[in-house]
């Protein structure tokens, strides 16, 4: 599916739903084109992060001291 | 001594002079509050002037002095602060219509630092709202603007505390730096800013946008002067959960060591990749008179580089919307619009978006980790155009393409962001409309030394820092 297609009004709705966040109905086509995007990206790089070659690597919230 | 001397004294010259009582620290901050006053019209670099307040503290300072009490090299000095950044007393905005009247009863670990140290806090900064964009293009303090040219931006999101340092109107400023926020305002607007390794420098009473990624600093306009301040705000907290107990080494003393025979890393197809001309051509003569200074250039492979902004965005955009969660339930008619879009859509990412992110961290920091194996540091441009105008949200980098600002903005900088790496901004050169290019210093975890020691000596070697804008 392309980006632009991926997030529509109607998915803006139901994740706003979701997150309990009340959203004027003007809001959405333009959260739509956005998050297409940048969700799209966020697969892509989730993608990559499911090779095999990463399987053993954790996510780091918080740096080690060296 | 004339006004015009005083206010291009850089730290390190009013430090000596103060000390042997040649140079008063009410006459410095008399000066520089007369500049606040003449250019902060035009550039909305301030929120709030703390002029009398400041006036009363070097008078303190002078009588210090007088009685034999010397603090320092910051002692009498006059600094800004980013108005995210506590001041015990002195509203603390954020930048935002939220927190307008928001007075704290404490101060910022680092506000606390400075003042022990006898800086003189002359005002608080504008910035992007809540430090959320990388612009200052702020709807509820007003625009700030670029002394270089103040139909320019000063890049964000400590762009209040860039444009005050490059103007005259303090000796030093505090930023705040999650993907770029120090860096990239500290390129455009032609001075020197650090983003610390994380743990280094407290956070405490900072008003956070990215937990995992935020940072506190100083923007100056030497290298030099950059220690002067870091070394007072830098080691432990206690009461910051993320403070690292590292310690912190002398700096000062490491900066004339040199740099023959460190070895700097360009990044294949990625340190000089898809910038401005004007940019790539600055960067590599800025490359070259670090080798005439004695370094060696390598070029190193980064594979997983190339993931690095959608990881950047999505941390950045699931992390404020998570602390500004109530806010934008019960307020968010007093956010302005680019950031409250942003904290919306925050709220939409998946959490394996999130958790994926954070892994990729793991990988670049890898990669990184390696190259330093071969390396001493690694150096990119530190945003891949110079300042765009004023209210832009796309920016054209090659081939006369639109790209979006916020993305493009941080093609740089939001890599040791990730990664939890020090970086050091530095001005190298102008382009042809006589708009200021910085250079990024990408260093090994709490080696901040080495990238002071780059800077240094390129700036002894130099003169780009010594011009000053016309405003």
């Amino acid at each position: 599916m392309s980006p632009q297609g991926l997030v529509t009004g109607d998915s803006i709705d139901t994740l706003c739903a979701l997150a309990d966040l009340p959203l004027p109905v003007e809001r959405r086509a333009r959260l739509a084109s956005m998050l297409s995007g940048l969700i799209a990206a966020a697969n892509d790089l989730s993608g990559k992060m499911a090779n095999a070659e990463y399987r053993t690597i954790v996510p780091i919230t918080r740096f080690p001291e060296r | 001594m004339g006004a015009t001397d005083v206010l291009n004294m850089t730290i390190s010259e009013a430090a000596a002079q103060v000390e042997r009582r040649t140079l008063s620290p009410v006459e410095l901050t008399d000066a520089m509050v007369h500049r606040i006053a003449a250019v902060n019209k035009a550039l909305n670099a301030y929120i709030t002037v703390c002029g009398e307040e400041a006036r009363q503290v070097a008078q303190a300072a002078e009588k210090m002095i007088g009685a034999g009490y010397h603090l320092g090299p910051l002692h009498g000095i006059p600094v800004a602060i980013k108005d995210n950044i506590y001041t015990r007393g002195v509203r603390t905005t954020a930048g935002s219509k939220i927190l307008a009247d928001f007075v704290p009863a404490e101060d910022a670990t680092v506000t606390a630092r400075l003042k022990r140290a006898g800086a003189v806090i002359i005002g608080k900064t504008n910035l992007h709202e809540f430090a959320w964009g990388g612009t200052t293009d702020n709807p509820h303090y007003g625009t700030c603007r670029n002394p270089w040219n103040p139909e320019r931006f000063p890049a964000g999101s400590s762009g209040g505390s860039g444009a005050a340092v490059a103007a005259r109107t303090c000796l030093g400023a505090l930023g705040t730096d999650t993907g770029g926020s120090i860096r990239l305002p500290s390129a455009v607007n032609g001075i020197v800013g650090i983003r610390p390794t994380i743990g280094r420098v407290s956070n405490h009473n900072v008003v956070p946008l990215a937990w995992t990624m935020d940072t506190v600093s100083p923007m100056t306009r030497t290298v030099e002067d950059c220690v002067l301040m870091f070394e007072a705000i830098a080691g432990y907290d206690l009461l910051d959960d993320h403070s690292a107990q590292v310690p912190v080494p002398d700096y000062r003393g490491e900066l004339s060591r040199g740099v023959r025979g460190l070895r700097v890393g360009l990044i294949r197809d990625y340190s000089l990749a898809h910038v401005q001309p004007a940019v790539g051509n600055t960067i590599r003569a800025a490359i070259a008179a670090l080798e005439a200074l004695g370094i060696e250039v390598e070029e190193i492979a980064m594979p997983a580089i190339h993931g690095n902004i959608s990881a950047q965005l999505t941390i950045e955009s699931c992390e404020p919307s998570t602390y500004h969660r109530e806010w934008l339930r019960e307020r968010a008619a007093d956010y302005g619009d680019d950031v409250r879009t942003l904290l919306e859509l925050g709220e939409m990412y998946l959490a394996t978006h999130y958790l994926q992110a954070q892994r990729y961290r793991s990988v670049l920091r890898k990669e990184f980790l390696e190259g330093f194996r071969r390396v001493d540091v690694f150096v990119t441009p530190t945003l891949p155009f110079t300042a765009t105008p004023c209210g832009a949200t796309e920016v054209v980098i090659e081939n006369g393409q639109r790209e979006d600002m916020l993305s493009a903005i941080m093609q740089f900088t939001g890599v040791p962001s990730l990664a939890g790496l020090p970086a050091l901004s530095l001005p190298v050169g102008f382009d042809a409309d006589g708009l200021p290019v910085g250079m990024q210093v990408i260093g090994r975890p709490f080696d901040e030394g080495t990238l002071f020691r780059v800077g240094h000596a390129y700036q002894g070697a130099t003169n780009w820092h010594t011009r000053a804008p016309s405003v």
